[in-house]
């Protein structure tokens, strides 16, 4: 199951974001170095990217009549659920950003 | 996420109720497949099964189509002599096929992948909810 690990990685990642004192990159062990929303970003895309190959492949193998529809239908939405996700985080990220750049100083 | 869980759960009753719909319409088209001999013995009705299954990848348990098993009762014998599959007595054994029971077993079948397929949807439904709270 990547996609449950994917929405969970995203929604740690924000939470470290929220409190800078933890570092990202140590407590993720991953890839991501330093607590960069970028740096944040970028790994949440590819695990999502990485779900939409999946769910691509198993409708590439449906149209060539190998694979079962349930299988596609459940790759389809988990794709589908992991990206409404993170579009939902980065545009709540943008809107905080915003806000913070529009504060008159 | 355990609701992405429920929905690989309901997919394998989905998965499970596809073959079983396969062995029932293997029966309803062999209903009237006589021996290819003469006094040998006709299509004989199969029964799928169901078991659950422990997927430790989900941590959960998961249904799967069983072995296929035959129905051990009696063949259907009709007293027609001119048939090429005809006995010495001309009787010819038929499937031990009811298309009554086929039928039901269809509906149960028809029904409980739709009840999966509600639970999918519900799930679903409960996802983009939660989802909604992040988009207003």
């Amino acid at each position: 199951m990547t996609i449950p690990s994917v929405a969970a990685g995203a929604y740690a990642n924000v939470a470290r974001l929220a409190d800078p004192s933890a570092g990202l990159g140590k407590a993720a062990g991953e890839a991501a170095n330093g607590s960069s929303f970028g740096a944040m970003l970028k790994d949440a895309l590819n695990s999502v990217t990485e779900s939409g190959h999946k769910s691509d492949a198993q409708t590439r193998s449906m149209a060539a009549g190998k694979a079962d529809m349930v299988d596609v239908v459940t790759a389809v939405s988990e794709t589908e659920v992991a990206v409404e996700t993170m579009v939902a985080v980065r545009n709540k990220v943008i809107e905080a950003y915003q806000s913070i750049m529009s504060m008159p100083i | 996420m355990d609701l992405m869980k429920s929905i690989v759960i309901a997919a394998s009753g989905l998965r499970a109720q596809a073959g079983r719909m396969q062995v029932i319409s293997e029966n309803i088209a062999n209903a009237d497949s006589t021996p290819s001999q003469a006094g040998g013995d006709p299509y004989r009705r199969k029964i799928a099964t169901f078991q659950s299954e422990m997927d430790s990848a989900l941590g959960a348990r998961v249904v799967k189509l069983g072995a296929v098993k035959t129905d051990s009762s009696d063949f259907q014998i009709k007293n027609e002599p001119g048939h090429p599959a005809a006995d010495a007595n001309g009787n010819v054994k038929y499937p031990n096929v009811n298309g009554l029971i086929e039928m039901t077993d269809l509906r149960d079948a028809q029904r409980s992948y739709s009840a999966n397929l509600n639970v999918i949807n519900a799930t679903r439904a409960m996802i983009q909810r939660t989802l909604d709270i992040l988009k207003s």
